[in-house]
């Protein structure tokens, strides 16, 4: 709720509270908490609001409903008083040619653009909005944007609609405007997940605040300080993989008991996403609590996790393999680099995951190789 | 005669085109054209069947939950899983009970509130409570910011906004208010499901894992304040409204054929004896007749996809790879809309004098369904809506724009009255040793199912053939191919087309009519 309390920037936030957010803002952006004053000037110095654009190409909606599920900030302390979004779908009072209208105002003025939505690269009549296509709209605002933050797997990697046979073509915005776009520095920072995570947007908004720039992507444009760990690594069911504690069929006694569900096709194990420790809807739940991980913040994981309902392969398995805690650790951290990547390529036709090889500084670098727990075949 | 075109409608879930032809000031014809198209029939073959429930919840992030429903029981029931568990049965309510609560309030002020509510027109109002004060504070602060935010550019000084200052000030804080309240159902939603949107405790045969005692327990008090919500304050801003708005009521009829698959499972898993049961209604009889998801014909003349040449066809027979995109109709000159114009199929049912018609679908139909089926919990409500607006005894006023906003508010309320049952019915069973919520389907069966069960938007449907493991065929009906389809091959138009016109526009630079009644409908 708004309220009239006015020692904080952000009404309805007591001082005390608002202070605490910004802790927990500087530590995700990697200031540590010796930042929050640093943060806090930020928001506080902020005489214009940020000025943001919210555009929707091929998408379902989910991650605007996604960010109206945020809780630190309200959706409404954000939208009202962190940033002007100017233009929304969704969200906006005004429709037709006056919506247009907010659309340019807010280039005009200087915005950031964040896309939700792929962008059907070989199948133009797939989408319009105003009697214009995904790609005429990149190419004439892209220039024109602050920043460019592609919020949820769609607007990043191309997600569902890009699963083989991936009828129109459908990619992430990044990828579209380095190619097709003809803009081959193109800079868009891409928060994958299905759908795209509210706090994520937050956090990747104050760090370019705070720093002034972009901040340090992995080779697949995603904020290292996000995504720089792997699902099963901060796994609250962890401790029954490496017990060889499994769900072996959905409802069973494992099941009950919250066991590992690695098993019932668990991507946890080479997905990279901060889920276990933001969680989702005012972080009462997140995925895993209830079901398998489907991997949603990695690129083409339609395809090269499919079926979701298998298991990831090639997996060191405690029980299974009789290897001991200490060396799963190791084998994991090096099947997760490039070992993984080569071992499906022979399970799926595509053979794209971790295209690029892993990311130069995040903590799925693969250790060094380890007499007995390395690279498992 | 003039041409009005608004795109895009925002406010919406989709992108969508409304395109009007305008006499002596009311709509003369309409046209609707969904301007997106992504092809989820044609990448969900060759998946594997226990894993189309994750593709279809994709569709729509709005409403992900009754498409995993769906499209899960498309799949158990394509590989020989007919009915599931009571508890799965169970927990597959309590989700649907939070899309229901949570949409039901978000459409209601996030996507409606804004056709009613002058959001500048809060300034002008006279208060000394601090919280108000607020809100009108935030307002000013925004709208003589200099910078573009979410209210810029709308026709506020439309004569169609009447509501007093201080109403559109008490609405605005209800406004804000909403958004809380609808993250309440999402999180009740995410105790079980793991998140919301994009749900992941959902299993072709049942669901992965019964919910814990405490997460229940958490369940029900978050539900709890929804109802409360749903109670206290949309129920009364809707009698505000429909007071306000008298007019509501006058125009937005429709096509006057009304489809629901039904809601909310019954212990029997048969859909007839759902909370809001199955049924159709024909020509404004208030009359239900039965209905099946597999005699829906299909016809495609006017969509972007090989044209269906007079004869409509079973969902499985129009697929989305015989794309034959002509052009978008102009938004410029005085050309209206012909031939090809729309993403979407025309969706047609078989009236019992044996023609094929467009029906309504959302939580209109689902109401006048189940007050004409006589079930009390929604006779209740209705005629409480009716004796508040003075038409005791003639349901037929709701067949309108007022109707379809008064449904969603009576359909939510039926729902979470419902919720806390489910809950505790779980509660007892789970109590009495029963832990069954997954039938192992047999995965490499040669096998066809079909689904229909409405989501917050109406009527949905969906169908899979499988086969070696595989998913041999995939089709869905939802309900953008109901209310928002195109002409059919006999040029009828549908639903959203027909309740468009007779709509009285003021002024055709300032369409909010059109929004109003456009935005009745959910699309």
């Amino acid at each position: 709720m708004l309220e009239t309390e006015r020692s904080s920037p952000i009404y309805g936030l007591e001082r005390r509270d608002f202070l605490k957010y910004c802790g927990w803002l500087a530590t995700v952006i990697g200031l540590g908490q010796t930042g929050v004053a640093q943060v806090a000037n930020a928001i506080e110095e902020a005489t214009k609001l940020p000025v943001v654009v919210w555009s929707d190409f091929q998408e379902c909606l989910g991650c605007t409903v996604a960010l109206l599920q945020s809780t630190s900030p309200t959706p409404a302390q954000l939208i009202l008083q962190q940033i002007s979004l100017a233009y929304n779908e969704a969200a906006m009072a005004a429709a037709g040619f006056e919506a247009e209208k907010s659309f340019k105002d807010a280039f005009d003025e200087g915005t950031y653009w964040v896309i939700e939505g792929s962008v059907p690269s070989e199948m133009e009549e797939a989408f319009s909005v105003s009697g214009r296509s995904a790609q005429e709209i990149l190419k004439e605002y892209y220039p024109k944007a602050k920043g460019v933050i592609a919020i949820g797997s769609c607007a990043s990697f191309g997600n569902v609609q890009a699963r083989t046979p991936n009828p129109t073509g459908a990619m992430g915005v990044g990828e579209w405007l380095r190619t097709k776009g003809g803009i081959p520095d193109a800079a868009v920072v891409n928060l994958p997940r299905c759908p795209g995570h509210g706090d994520d947007l937050v956090a990747t908004l104050v760090y370019i605040l705070v720093y002034g720039k972009l901040p340090e992507l992995d080779a697949h444009a995603r904020p290292l300080f996000l995504y720089d760990q792997l699902i099963h690594d901060n796994c609250e069911r962890r401790g029954h993989f490496e017990a060889g504690e499994f769900v072996e069929k959905f409802g069973d006694e494992g099941s009950r008991k919250r066991w590992c569900l690695y098993k019932v096709g668990c991507k946890g194990p080479v997905t990279h996403a901060p889920c276990p420790i933001n969680k989702w809807n005012g972080r009462v739940s997140w995925c895993v609590n209830s079901g398998p991980c489907s991997g949603c913040a990695e690129d083409n994981f339609w395809n090269d996790f499919s079926p979701l309902a298998a298991p990831v392969p090639n997996i060191p398995v405690p029980a299974i393999q009789g290897f001991s805690a200490q060396q799963i650790g190791v084998g994991l951290a090096a099947a997760t680099g490039v070992g993984l990547g080569v071992h499906l390529v022979g399970q799926v036709a595509t053979g794209r995951l971790f295209k690029g090889g892993p990311s130069e500084n995040g903590a799925a670098k693969p250790k060094a190789k380890d007499a007995e727990g390395g690279e498992q075949s | 005669m003039t041409k009005v075109v608004i795109d895009p409608i925002t406010r919406i879930e989709g992108h969508l085109r409304i395109t009007v032809e305008v006499e002596n000031g009311k709509v003369k014809d309409a046209w609707n054209t969904c301007t997106l198209f992504r092809g989820f029939e044609i990448f969900m073959e060759t998946v594997d069947p226990r894993d189309t429930w994750q593709y279809a919840q994709r569709i729509c992030g709005v409403c992900p939950n009754p498409h995993a429903l769906n499209s899960a029981t498309a799949a158990e029931r394509a590989m020989g899983v007919d009915t599931v568990t009571d508890n799965a049965r169970l927990v597959r309510n309590m989700l649907d009970a939070t899309q229901i609560g949570y949409d039901s309030i978000l459409w209601f002020y996030i996507l409606n509130a804004f056709d009613y509510v002058n959001v500048p027109n809060v300034l002008n109002a006279k208060t000394t409570d601090p919280e108000l004060l607020g809100i009108q504070d935030t307002v000013k602060r925004i709208a003589t910011s200099g910078q573009t935010n979410p209210f810029s550019n709308h026709y506020w000084d439309h004569p169609g906004y009447v509501l007093p200052p201080d109403v559109d000030l008490l609405l605005t804080k209800h406004y804000i208010q909403s958004i809380q309240a609808q993250q309440w159902a999402n999180e009740a939603c995410a105790v079980i499901a793991g998140k919301f949107p994009m749900i992941m405790n959902m299993a072709a045969g049942g669901i992965t894992q019964l919910p814990s005692l405490e997460e229940v327990k958490y369940y029900l008090d978050r539900m709890a304040l929804v109802k409360q919500f749903t109670e206290e304050v949309m129920w009364n801003d809707l009698i505000a409204v429909a007071g306000a708005f008298p007019e509501l009521a006058t125009f937005g009829q429709g096509c006057g054929n009304f489809l629901t698959w039904g809601l909310l499972e019954d212990k029997s898993q048969d859909p007839y004896k759902r909370v809001f049961p199955r049924g159709a209604i024909f020509d404004k009889q208030l009359k239900n007749e039965k209905c099946d998801p597999n005699d829906i014909k299909l016809y495609t003349k006017h969509s972007y996809y090989k044209d269906s040449m007079g004869a409509g066809q079973h969902p499985f027979d129009v697929g989305q790879k015989e794309i034959e995109f002509t052009q978008w109709p102009a938004i410029d000159g005085p050309d209206m809309p012909s031939g090809k114009y729309d993403w979407t199929r025309a969706a047609r049912y078989p009236s019992p004098a044996g023609k094929d018609v467009p029906m309504e679908v959302g939580p209109l139909s689902e109401v006048l369904v189940a007050y004409v089926a006589g079930q009390k919990d929604v006779v209740a409500y209705v005629d409480g809506v009716l004796a508040a607006i003075g038409q005791t005894g003639h349901p037929e006023v709701l067949v309108s724009n007022l109707g379809r906003v008064a449904a969603r508010v009576i359909k939510a309320r039926v729902n979470c009255d419902k919720a806390a049952e489910w809950g505790n019915q779980l509660l007892a069973n789970m109590k009495a040793g029963d832990y069954e919520c997954f039938t192992e389907p047999n995965l490499m069966a040669e096998g066809e199912g079909a689904s229909g069960y409405d989501a917050p938007r109406g009527a949905l449907s969906h169908y899979c053939r499988t086969k070696d493991g595989k998913v041999a065929k995939y089709a869905t009906v939802p309900a953008s191919n109901w209310n928002l389809a195109p002409r059919d091959d006999n040029g009828v138009r549908g639903p959203v087309e027909e309740a468009l016109v007779g709509t009285p526009v003021v002024d055709p630079t300032k369409p909010l009519e059109l929004l109003r009644t456009v935005h009745t409908f959910d699309p």
